[in-house]
């Protein structure tokens, strides 16, 4: 039997606060819940919300669904309710086939017991038989590269040590269904690539997949198809490209242009490519209206370049640092020529108004982004074209060059 | 104040407009307990490793280790004959062998009792990472408890065998009557468990009122005490509490070789025991340990919400 995921129309209250507080009211309210059938009113009572509402979505073996979407999107309460953890308030969730979800994949550890005992426990909780966590216990603990800690407790281990002995357990998983949230970022780098080299693989079987992450470019990498979500609804369907796109567009948008008056206002935003490899250079316009007054003097139009993963600058530039003047009154257009000497990912372009005398942002302008490719390969943020040369013998003695 | 359906305004779809899907219906209880079986027998790997997990906690780390499972009974079993010591000083009757044996017995019982309760009912909120986090049928949470607490009682009933054959108690056939005893104490103890461990859930309540049952409910129950004691109507009282008839059949089966189906009548014509009386435990047992199942069944998949 082949695994398959599917939301029919699937909607899920919540509740803001506190349900009940007093046992006066929690008997019968417990027996009400217990033996009545749900109440029949589809509608919101006060201090309930919808966190998810009319969401559907099929995932067939061999596909892979990315949610992404803000917080509080309702990504994380689809994922509940595809593990079982929760039950839709109405509408249908069906889920066929072993599960195997890397989410939290180290909520079972006991501090007290050693990893060794911590494998056995993780691994049954997320429904490995013992048998199988045997046979595979060399495998997960080659993984996580913890054999020499194997019979310290847990609570003697690192964060890091911590995850990755989650993360081993949970890759080890032989799921027909896939659902992921979040644990991309475990470790140190080494381990991350490694994690991720094991998520890909798991991603890449004949089972149907579902990603949650903030982490974009990973949804691009995994993903086939992709939804954004906004507020518990499905904002858009499409290919990740698509839907990042809107997102990171949505994101922008949500810090708002700002609608002070200002005597420079920034237009538009145009780049000249999707894509780049790493390394290549990037095309920038920016158009823009000035009233070439006095107070349009000490103004600036700058150009910041953000990773979108983590939100951290990566370069930022204006016309006052690249000694441009802006012209008199009337339209501009700023024409600028980026070379993406970064690692792969996807990058913000935003535009701002800057003030020069306070040293603000005035205005934030509009913004686009571009996503980064492969290129040679480098760890880290930054390409800093490295010249080298491997010598041998005797004359390594010496000098750096 | 709960607002009437009319108040609510129906809800549609935010894209196509169209209204709240359907429901999904609840199956009827049967169905719903025989799903909850097969959930739970799926998993039967988890509720050995998590007692495993909970034997390991309650024991390595302590300094007396497995000595607890032992002391806690002891401790119930001297309370219970400091009072039978003041009773038949009172009384004026000299205090036999046979009854300290029999308070003995029962506090092995009890203990199995309390702990289970007491572990039981924190068993999901201490495990909020699980609980919230990844799927299993969380009943096993509970029961867990309940087996774990059941090794630890094997543990004070081992040392008890060795100790009974001081007391000059033999071995009867009557001791038939043990395992049924047993399961029946199992059952209530693991319904019991379940309702309050889904109860703590919602409203942290249920943890007290289990602490009041577990510290007192022994003045209750026929523990250090024969039901006898007390007079006809204190004997009635006492037995109708579900586990006095366990509580009593357990010292009447092991201690006295008294046949379950046999009643007991004083010369002051109080009925001290009756098949009845085991009936209605029975009754008790079993029903509470399937409106437990049932109940939790029914809420487990709002614990993520609630907690």
């Amino acid at each position: 039997m082949s695994g398959l995921i599917e939301l029919e129309r699937v909607w899920k209250k919540f509740r803001y606060g506190e349900g009940h507080g007093r046992l006066r009211d929690a008997i019968p309210a417990l027996v009400r819940r217990a033996l009545r059938r749900p109440d029949p009113d589809a509608g919101l009572h006060r201090g309930e919300f919808w966190a998810l509402q009319d969401l559907s979505f099929t995932v067939r073996p061999g596909q892979a669904l990315g949610l992404i979407g803000p917080n509080g999107a309702g990504k994380s309460t689809a994922l509940k309710l595809l593990c079982g953890i929760m039950r839709p308030t109405a509408g249908r969730c069906t889920v066929r086939g072993r599960v195997g979800a890397l989410i939290e994949v180290a909520a079972g550890f006991h501090p007290d017991l050693t990893g060794r005992e911590n494998i056995y426990l993780q691994g049954t909780i997320m429904g490995m038989p013992r048998r199988e966590i045997t046979g595979k216990f060399d495998e997960i603990v080659d993984f996580s590269g913890l054999a020499p800690f194997l019979e310290t407790p847990v609570k003697r281990y690192s964060s890091g040590m911590h995850a990755r002995l989650g993360f081993a357990i949970a890759a080890h998983l032989e799921p027909e269904v896939l659902l992921i949230d979040e644990v991309l970022a475990v470790g140190d780098a080494a381990f991350q690539e490694k994690a991720f080299g094991r998520i890909t693989e798991l991603v890449q079987q004949d089972i149907p997949v579902v990603v949650v992450s903030h982490q974009l470019d990973a949804i691009t990498t995994l993903c086939t198809r992709a939804l954004l979500l906004d507020q518990g609804q499905v904002a858009l369907a499409g290919t990740p490209q698509e839907c990042i796109t809107a997102y990171l567009h949505g994101v922008t948008a949500a810090h708002g242009p700002g609608s002070g008056d200002s005597p420079v206002r920034i237009l538009g935003i145009h780049l000249g490519r999707a894509a780049v490899e790493s390394g290549q250079r990037l095309g920038v316009e920016l158009t823009g209206v000035t009233d070439g007054g006095p107070a349009a003097d000490r103004l600036s139009v700058r150009v910041r370049v953000r990773l979108a993963q983590t939100g951290e600058t990566v370069f930022e530039t204006g016309t006052t640092q690249l000694g441009l003047a802006l012209p008199g009154a009337g339209e501009f257009a700023l024409q600028l020529e980026l070379q993406m000497n970064v690692a792969r990912g996807i990058y913000l372009v935003e535009s701002a108004v800057w003030d020069r005398l306070h040293g603000r942002q005035l205005l934030r302008g509009p913004s686009s982004y571009v996503e980064v490719r492969g290129g040679p390969p480098f760890e880290g943020l930054v390409q800093m074209h490295p010249r080298a040369r491997l010598l041998s013998g005797s004359s390594t003695a010496g000098h750096v060059p | 104040m709960t607002p009437t359906a009319l108040d609510v305004p129906e809800s549609r779809s935010p894209t196509t407009g169209a209204p709240m899907a359907p429901r999904p219906a609840r199956p009827p209880a049967l169905q719903d307990l025989w799903a909850s079986m097969r959930d739970l027998a799926g998993h039967h790997e988890l509720l050995v490793e998590l007692t495993k997990r909970d034997l390991r906690i309650r024991y390595t780390q302590a300094a007396m280790g497995v000595l607890w499972a032992v002391l806690t009974p002891l401790v119930v079993a001297l309370s219970g004959w400091m009072i039978r010591f003041g009773m038949s000083y009172l009384a004026g009757a000299p205090i036999r062998a046979p009854e300290l044996a029999g308070i003995a017995i029962k506090a092995v019982a009890w203990s199995f009792f309390t702990g289970a309760i007491s572990f039981g009912t924190l068993s999901l909120t201490a495990n909020l990472p699980l609980v919230t986090k990844v799927y299993f049928p969380r009943a096993i949470l509970p029961l867990s408890a309940v087996t774990t607490q059941m090794v630890d009682t094997a543990i004070g009933a081992a040392a008890l065998l060795v100790v009974l054959p001081l007391a000059h108690i033999g071995v009867h056939r009557t001791l038939l009557w043990v395992p049924l005893l047993l399961a029946l104490l199992v059952l209530f103890t693991s319904g019991l468990t379940l309702i309050a461990a889904a109860g703590n859930v919602f409203y942290r309540d249920a943890k007290h009122v289990i602490q009041l049952v577990t510290s007192f409910g022994i003045f209750f129950t026929p523990v250090f005490f024969d039901a006898g004691a007390f007079g006809p109507r204190g004997t009635r009282f006492l037995l109708l509490n579900p586990l006095g008839p366990v509580f009593e059949g357990l010292r009447l089966a092991i201690v006295d070789g008294h046949p379950l189906l046999v009643p007991i009548v004083n010369a002051e014509g109080t009925v001290l025991w009756s098949a009845a009386y085991l009936g209605y435990a029975a009754l008790w047992a079993v029903g509470l340990a399937f409106f437990g199942a049932l109940l939790f069944r029914r809420v487990e998949f709002s614990f993520a919400e609630y907690v």
